[in-house]
């Protein structure tokens, strides 16, 4: 079996979230108040933390934080490397591979966003990856290079854009019933969604992640540890970061093949192999949609449909719990339960696996988080309330 | 962030100044791009860097209606471009002139002159595109 197999687990969570630009506090300052979170949630003392893992180019160096959180000794302190969401997954597997190698024994996986702190997202995303190529052809934000993208998948790879719409409402589905949502109550209009303003072709508002302020923090230990606590354990499985030979920073010479995909086909490979897992296994998907059709790329790419079959799966009644087949982003996802650079979707994994989703899917055991789609570092990761 | 002229690519920047699309090619045959000073199909680093027509069929498109930072020169709705350049295979980045907003079709042929982008009080060279 894998090494990651069922051998370190998320023993505590906590969530910090606000409208963007509404933070009552600064963007460290709201991590301290997560990680001391997700601390209480383990019944686990913070002080004992001995590692921190980002992504996404997240501005809090682990060192800082020690004052506040009291922290006795730092011996791990990493990011997985990429400017956009496509490393939150993979930041669970560097935590693990820390605590396998016996490097650190207490890791907290992170990501703060506060606008008045360090700016809008889209910006420093953009800024991580802009060129003059770019630059010069007007494609400066993560709307336009998805944008291409989509397209590309649409009228080329015959995907039906009503798909894309199906996704998004399941979403809001599910948001509107999640107390912790930025969507909680609102009732979604469906004609709103399709009257609205276009960013860029073929994306209209709705189909785009609005950003929110807050943070997130995940205690990673290992497994034997982690059943001490206080919490039901959820384990990590598996988890795959990378990019394989024809996708990743390449000016869109991608393979042909691959790019229209969210990136993810190598990733979902490796995850099921190693795992022993396929999609039928999967009870629930957290899905990092930063925009709509890359949900849907990154839906494919982990083998739950096909170009030719999507619109029998990505349906409105087959994404939503408790009846869905394949319930999808169970708690509002990026574009409705909130948009901290996609934490919020490992949130609701972890919150699923323990039975306290607010949309909980009966009996689920296995969880896929499939992280930010399109960015030319990309990551998923499959967590189980038990080790199949 | 990277700029023109200070890196493999420097010889399509200045090609484009001056109204041609040059395209780096090793001696093995395969075109390089993003442009490298090192062939990684046969490990050669005899890169020419190669005349080619500014002629392409439209890969993908977008066409925005945003706002965007950094795209204040540019008349909304603009149309932005993969261009598959012909007889080679790179793929480039481009704007396509757009005046009746009829929709891209992927395989489009298209042809291309030479014009600038001004960002931030620079002109960054780039190929417009247009139908036919």
């Amino acid at each position: 079996m894998h090494p990651l197999y069922g051998t370190t687990a998320v023993a505590g969570v906590g969530l910090r979230q606000y409208k963007r630009g509404a933070s009552p506090l600064p963007e460290q300052a709201v991590l301290v108040e997560a990680i001391l979170a997700a601390c209480a949630d383990a019944g686990f003392d913070p002080a004992d933390v001995d590692g921190f893992v980002s992504y996404g180019d997240d501005k809090n160096e682990p060192v800082q934080l020690m004052p506040a959180l009291g922290t006795r000794e730092l011996k791990w302190s990493s990011v997985v490397w990429g400017g956009g969401g496509g490393g939150v997954a993979g930041a669970f597997g560097l935590a693990a591979a820390a605590i396998l190698s016996g490097q650190a024994s207490a890791v907290i996986v992170f990501r703060a966003l506060v606008e008045g702190s360090s700016g809008r997202l889209s910006a420093a995303v953009m800024a991580h990856h802009l060129n003059d190529h770019m630059l010069a052809a007007g494609i400066v934000a993560p709307a336009q290079v998805c944008a291409i993208r989509a397209n590309r998948m649409y009228e080329h790879h015959g995907v039906p854009a009503s798909v894309a719409e199906e996704l998004v409402r399941a979403s809001y589905y599910h948001g509107s019933r999640n107390p912790e949502a930025v969507a909680f109550g609102q009732a979604f209009d469906l004609e709103e969604m399709r009257s609205s303003r276009w960013i860029a072709e073929p994306f209209r508002l709705f189909d785009c992640s609005r950003e929110n302020d807050g943070a997130a923090a995940f205690l990673m230990v290992s497994a034997d540890r982690a059943r001490d606590l206080k919490r039901p354990t959820v384990y990590l499985l598996g988890c795959a970061n990378g990019a394989e030979k024809g996708w990743g920073d390449l000016l869109e010479n991608d393979d042909e093949a691959l790019y229209p995909t969210a990136g993810f086909r190598s990733i979902a490979r490796r995850l099921y192999a190693d795992t022993g897992l396929s999609p039928a296994d999967i009870d629930v998907v957290q899905l990092y949609e930063n925009f709509s059709a890359q949900g849907v790329a990154s839906l494919i790419d982990h083998g739950f449909c096909t170009y030719e079959n999507v619109a029998e799966v990505v349906r409105f009644d087959n994404l939503v719990a408790p009846t869905g087949k394949l319930p999808v982003n169970t708690g509002g996802g990026n574009f409705a339960q909130g948009f901290i650079h996609g934490i919020g979707t490992a949130y609701e994994a972890v919150k699923q696996l323990r039975g306290e989703s607010a949309n909980p899917v009966p009996n689920a055991k296995i969880c896929l988080l499939a992280g930010g789609p399109g960015a030319p570092t990309v990551s998923s990761a499959i967590f189980g309330s038990e080790v199949p | 962030m990277m700029h023109a002229n200070d890196g493999a690519d420097a010889p399509y920047w200045n090609g484009l100044a001056e109204g041609r699309l040059l395209l780096p090619r090793c001696r093995c045959g395969d075109w390089l791009w993003p442009a490298a000073n090192h062939c990684a199909a046969c490990g050669g680093e005899e890169i020419a860097w190669v005349d080619r027509p500014m002629r392409a069929t439209i890969f993908s498109w977008t066409r925005t209606w945003h706002r965007f930072g950094l795209t204040e020169s540019l008349d909304l709705p603009f149309v932005s471009i993969v261009a598959t350049i012909d007889d080679c295979g790179i793929r480039l980045l481009g704007r396509l002139d757009d005046p009746d907003q009829l929709d891209p079709v992927i395989g489009e042929a298209i042809a291309g002159r030479s014009g600038a982008t001004r960002v931030e009080g620079r002109d960054i060279p780039t190929i417009i595109w247009s139908r036919g």
